[in-house]
């Protein structure tokens, strides 16, 4: 197995900048990366508006004809309808006249879509219908007489919907969603995504990081149990093994789990399946750790990141979906989206809302991460020419199915980066 | 481990909604001056604290950033504040507006609503409005004080900067 792969052909024929990765590869990532705006500006192209698909909403977040939600791809404003007949569409949100934003509210249900500024007016599919003045005003004016509204439009963009979630991409070459994934995070997705979803809340919290920070801090398994000391300090028994981490064929997505041992649940708590998980702590409210076994796998505990931006996870109970969108250079939105089932009992839905604190903003286990990555950022950003040193379970990016000492996942992201990015 | 300590209760005026509005102030300054072992006490037993967006308090979804139901969640906060949690040091500043109030004979609870900015300052001197929202409050009379049996914290943005580890 070769320490340092090459760049795969993704970006073959793209002019390389002035900028060589260390001869030791994926283990080590130059601080540069966070903090050069020509690469960053690069990464908008490359990776963006490059071959991956770019978490956009959730279809349940549009439910109704007429329904929009806008979001970005990368920094590129998009918005995401459902038409008449049921259908998504995904488009920039940029005017085919003089490029404004055309929705401006995060969503809203409408007949059409109308610029604000000289109300031209599209089709939920983002097609033209109609300009105003178009024949001018008492005969004068207008435009003239070849304009043709087939010829403009706001610019579509490609999606897939995936277990409910909707992904988007600018390439025409990009394979599918289900092969982007690659089979085992596509049926990890489906097991947790895969039936009617309900939003059960959201926020989103700034973080004044690099993006790629947080890309490398969800499939950083090393530091979970190191920086994250809750379940440490109130003696939580999570009676978890130890679990592991799976790398796609590419190694930029990954998933990393802790799995419950199995005799625990056949013993005690096969009947009602309901308050299986009840953890012994130190908790003086206990009623926070309140779960039940919700999959026959054991697995209790899992992130599953989608390069480039999304995450999946799943703490107990608390499924939620996080997407973090760049800002520039040094800062990123974190959203957080809340998720439970349509089918969930209303002793569920509680279960789910009290283990929402653990993540989040606020989260118990997992605050730390929103000043962790500014940390990093604030002691790399003099020296551009160090780099970060990766080693922990050695210098390849491999699955590893019994350990979570490990940062083969990071290795992996930057592999995948270096392919995408062909440095 | 720290403890937390008892809050003698107030010198009753006879008048509740003044006593609220005094309970809300005081909450507000104890905050500030770094008294968060003092926070659970401002709260009845079961008493419920929930920090939310305005967006997720208008579509009336039940998760936001905080949710805290009986004060042994609120202690275990506390606890985590001073012995788990990871952040760089920093103070608040509350400024919170005159509430509107309204009293219950019949459940002897005070009804109230009231405006909040806060300012976050950090170690290094950087000020900045950290949140602005509304607090609506469920207030009765529990142990000879007044305490709050709900605190629903509406943040008017999405989004927090940073963190949030400190109780708005
Ligand atoms: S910019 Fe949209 S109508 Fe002119
Ligand atoms: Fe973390």
């Amino acid at each position: 197995m070769q320490a340092t792969p090459h760049p795969s052909t993704h970006a073959a024929g793209k002019p390389a900048l002035d900028f060589t990765w260390p001869v030791e590869g994926i283990a080590r990532a130059p601080y540069r990366l966070f903090t050069d705006p020509e690469i960053y500006r690069l990464e908008q192209e490359r990776i963006f508006r490059g071959r991956c698909w770019n978490y956009l909403c959730l279809d349940v977040e549009i439910p109704k004809a007429g329904d929009y939600r806008t979001t970005v791809i990368g920094e590129t404003p998009v918005i995401v309808t459902r038409d008449h007949d049921g259908k998504i569409h995904a488009m920039v949100n940029r005017c085919a006249h003089k490029g404004a934003l055309v929705c401006l509210k995060k969503q809203d249900n409408v007949a059409s879509l109308t610029c604000v500024y000289h109300a031209w007016n599209y089709e939920l599919d983002g097609k033209l219908k109609g300009v105003a003045f178009r024949n001018g005003v008492r005969g004068q004016g207008g435009m003239p007489s070849d304009f043709d509204v087939a010829k403009h439009r706001l610019q579509p963009i490609r999606i897939e919907n995936f277990c409910g979630i909707i992904f988007g991409t600018f390439s025409e070459e990009v394979e599918g969603v289900e092969s982007y994934l690659g089979p085992d995070m596509a049926q990890f997705i489906k097991r947790n995504l895969d039936r009617p979803l309900r939003v059960l809340g959201t926020h989103s919290q700034t973080i004044h990081n690099n993006w790629k920070l947080y890309a490398e801090n969800l499939r950083d398994s090393y530091h979970a149990t190191l920086l994250h000391t809750f379940y440490t300090t109130f003696k939580v028994n999570r009676l978890d093994m130890d679990g592991g981490i799976i790398l796609s064929d590419e190694k930029w997505h990954h998933l990393s789990f802790a799995r419950r041992a199995k005799m625990e649940e056949a013993a005690e708590y096969s009947e009602a399946k309901v308050h299986s998980a009840s953890y012994d702590s130190a908790l003086e409210g206990p009623g926070l750790l309140e779960a039940w076994e919700e999959f026959d796998d054991g697995i209790t505990h899992s992130i599953q990141t989608v390069f480039p931006n999304m995450c999946i996870q799943f703490t107990l109970n608390s499924l939620a979906i996080r997407f973090f969108a760049p800002k520039g250079v040094d800062k990123t939105e974190l959203f957080w989206i809340y998720l439970g089932y349509d089918r969930d009992t209303e002793q569920q839905s509680q279960m789910r809302i009290m283990q929402s604190n653990l993540t989040g903003a606020a989260g118990l286990v997992s605050l730390e991460d929103g000043c962790i990555n500014e940390f990093v950022q604030r002691g790399t950003r003099n020296d551009p020419q160090c780099s970060s040193f990766m080693e922990m379970g050695g210098r390849v990016a491999e699955s590893e199915k019994n350990s979570r000492a490990t940062e083969a996942a990071v290795r992996g992201f930057w592999q995948g980066y270096r392919g995408i990015m062909g440095f | 481990m720290p403890s937390v300590i008892e809050k003698p209760a107030a010198q009753s005026s006879g008048d509740p909604c003044r006593e609220a509005a005094e309970l809300i102030a005081s909450y507000g300054h104890a905050m500030d001056d770094g008294e968060i072992d003092l926070w659970p006490q401002f709260f009845t037993s079961n008493g419920i604290y929930h920090i939310t967006t305005r967006e997720n308090h208008e579509a009336g979804l039940p998760i936001g950033i905080m949710r805290c139901v009986g004060r042994g969640m609120m202690i275990d906060r506390v606890k985590a504040f001073h012995t788990a949690n990871i952040f760089e040091p920093h103070t608040y500043n509350h400024i919170v507006g005159y509430p509107t109030m309204s009293y219950d004979k019949a459940s002897g609870c005070v009804t109230a609503r009231s405006n909040f900015q806060v300012v976050r300052i950090m170690e290094t001197g950087r000020m900045e409005l950290y949140a602005t929202g509304k607090y609506l409050d469920v207030i009765q009379q529990e142990g000879g004080s007044l305490k709050f049996r709900e605190r629903v914290v509406v943040m008017d943005s999405r989004n927090v900067d940073i963190l949030l580890v400190v109780p708005l």
